[in-house]
């Protein structure tokens, strides 16, 4: 019964089927409710194993690897890793370097919950890469008014409305991301946070990108 | 490759096929294997599963999951390869059952590095990867020493032209089964990447 309702979600999660050949296309949403429902049958030791198709890049700790690009994945919500895996799959967000490696013929689909609920559970390494450190007062201005209001005053983000964690994450990364966001090289990038990073200067993003770097959430 | 030698040994390997497995299995199905062995395989792949020839993978030691998907593949055409398919065609699901866990337990000897000087580079792609490409490290789905484990094979003490030989297969697509990765992972990979990862593979036990 609970597997038919699995694959019952599934289906209304990817339908249309998606191919290959048809990567570049933007598709609709992935249905939110969908995710946040699966994200609560994710199983962390099945996604454990799962999880050795991406250590080459994101590594055994999931810490990524900050000259490369690769983001820092441990202890990211559920939801935003389900989310950000399903727009490369459909060809929202570009990842060329990723995408055959967490194609539907690599990664099944059942596959996506489990490996979530295996990142989330990890412990977030505080050895991530971090600005120069000249501008956290400029950083901190900057996040507190325009950005804590989604990704939360510790940067600890939000699951349930999708919005990523941003603590400890790679600031090379965060000011990437950033800056395609801004310039909609980003595709599925918030267009409410879009309109706010408009009005910002390549030093005002390399502030607060060193900022969030540096944000450590209490723990709960 | 050599197509001639291989010609001569199919040969001669399908002339003792022909002569009734099934007859054997009846006895002591430890010795029955190893009967089978000797006949079919040893001539390109060693008794022991160390290969004389380095055009014939090692099969000593390799994990027994991925042999039996291998044989499986070549039986029903999945992995293309004139000489292996022929064998495996004449085989059971238990012989090759019995095969895999024959040869995962023999014990690997160490592999022949040729070009010592290309050792480093090769050690920074199998443990690092190339980032600018997206090529992930090698450490990260066949572990660090090589020894691969229950879903990725083991690449340790592997002859170095049989390794370069499936990274052209897998770039061009000639090898297509399995999952897709190694494909995306041989066509990053520079001709130089793959010689210096081929002999770094060669270096590990
Ligand atoms: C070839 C290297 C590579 C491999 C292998 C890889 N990734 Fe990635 N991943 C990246 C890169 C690079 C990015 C950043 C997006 C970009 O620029 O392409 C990324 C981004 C992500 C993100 C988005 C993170 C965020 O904060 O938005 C998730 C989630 C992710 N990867 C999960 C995975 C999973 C799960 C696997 C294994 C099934 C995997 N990756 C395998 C390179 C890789
Ligand atoms: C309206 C809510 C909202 C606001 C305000 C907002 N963001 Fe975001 N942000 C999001 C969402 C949602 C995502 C994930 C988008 C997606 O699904 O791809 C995101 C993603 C990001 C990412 C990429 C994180 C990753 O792991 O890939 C960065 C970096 C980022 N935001 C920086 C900022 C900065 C800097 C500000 C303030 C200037 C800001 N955001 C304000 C909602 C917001
Ligand atoms: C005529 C020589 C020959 C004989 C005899 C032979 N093989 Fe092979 N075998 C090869 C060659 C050549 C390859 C590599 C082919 C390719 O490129 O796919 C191979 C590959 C394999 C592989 C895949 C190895 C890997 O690392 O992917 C397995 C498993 C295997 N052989 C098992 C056997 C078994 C078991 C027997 C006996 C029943 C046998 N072979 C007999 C020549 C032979
Ligand atoms: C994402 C996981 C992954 C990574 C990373 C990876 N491999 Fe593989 N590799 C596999 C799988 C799975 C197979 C088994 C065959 C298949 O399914 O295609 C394989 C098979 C191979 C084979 C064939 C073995 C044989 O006996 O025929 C070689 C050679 C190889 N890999 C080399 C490499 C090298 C070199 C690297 C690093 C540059 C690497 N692999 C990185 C997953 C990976």
């Amino acid at each position: 019964m609970k597997a038919t309702m699995m694959s019952m979600l599934w289906m209304a999660l990817l339908a249309p089927s998606v191919h290959a050949a048809e990567y570049s296309r933007p598709m609709a949403d992935a249905n939110p409710d969908v995710i946040r429902l699966l994200a609560k049958e994710g199983d962390p030791a099945k996604g454990k194993e799962t999880y050795g198709l991406c250590r080459g890049c994101h590594r055994a700790d999931a810490s990524g690897k900050a000259e490369a690009g690769y983001p820092q994945l441990a202890g990211q919500h559920a939801t935003v890793i389900m989310k950000q895996m399903l727009d490369v799959r459909s060809g929202r967000r570009d990842s060329p370097r990723m995408h055959p490696f967490i194609s539907d013929e690599v990664v099944p689909e059942e596959a996506i919950a489990h490996i979530a609920a295996y990142l989330r559970s990890l412990p977030v390494p505080d050895t991530n890469g971090k600005g120069n450190g000249r501008m956290l007062a400029l950083g901190r201005q900057l996040y507190q008014r325009d950005c804590a209001g989604c990704h939360g005053k510790y940067g600890e983000g939000d699951g349930d409305k999708f919005y990523p964690r941003v603590a400890g994450q790679h600031e090379a990364y965060l000011l990437r991301e950033s800056r395609e966001s801004r310039d909609q090289g980003r595709r599925n990038a918030n267009p409410g946070m879009v309109r706010i990073l408009k009005g910002y200067t390549d030093e005002d993003l390399e502030a607060v990108s060193d900022y969030m770097s540096r944000l450590v959430p209490p723990v709960p | 490759m050599a197509p001639r030698v291989w010609k001569a040994r199919i040969a001669a390997t399908l002339l003792t096929l022909g002569m009734g497995y099934t007859a054997m299995v009846t006895g002591d199905a430890a010795q029955a294997v190893e009967v089978l062995v000797e006949r079919s395989c040893s001539g390109c792949h060693g008794m022991d599963g160390n290969s004389a020839t380095a055009e014939f993978p090692n099969l000593a030691g390799q994990q027994a999951s991925y042999l039996l998907r291998e044989m499986q593949d070549y039986k029903e055409g999945r992995r293309q390869n004139e000489a292996m398919a022929p064998i495996m065609s004449a085989l059971s699901t238990q012989d090759m059952q019995q095969l895999a866990a024959y040869f995962a337990r023999q014990t690997p000897v160490p592999g022949t590095v040729n070009k010592p000087g290309l050792l480093a580079l090769g050690q920074r792609i199998y443990l690092e990867g190339n980032d600018r490409s997206g090529v992930p490290s090698c450490e990260g789905c066949h572990e660090e020493n090589g020894e691969g484990s229950k879903k990725f094979p083991r690449l340790a003490g592997q002859h170095v032209p049989y390794t370069l030989d499936q990274i052209a297969q897998y770039a061009s697509g000639q090898r297509n089964n399995g999952i897709r990765v190694m494909r995306t992972i041989a066509q990053r990979l520079t001709p130089e990447e793959a010689e210096a990862v081929a002999e770094y593979m060669a270096s590990l036990k």
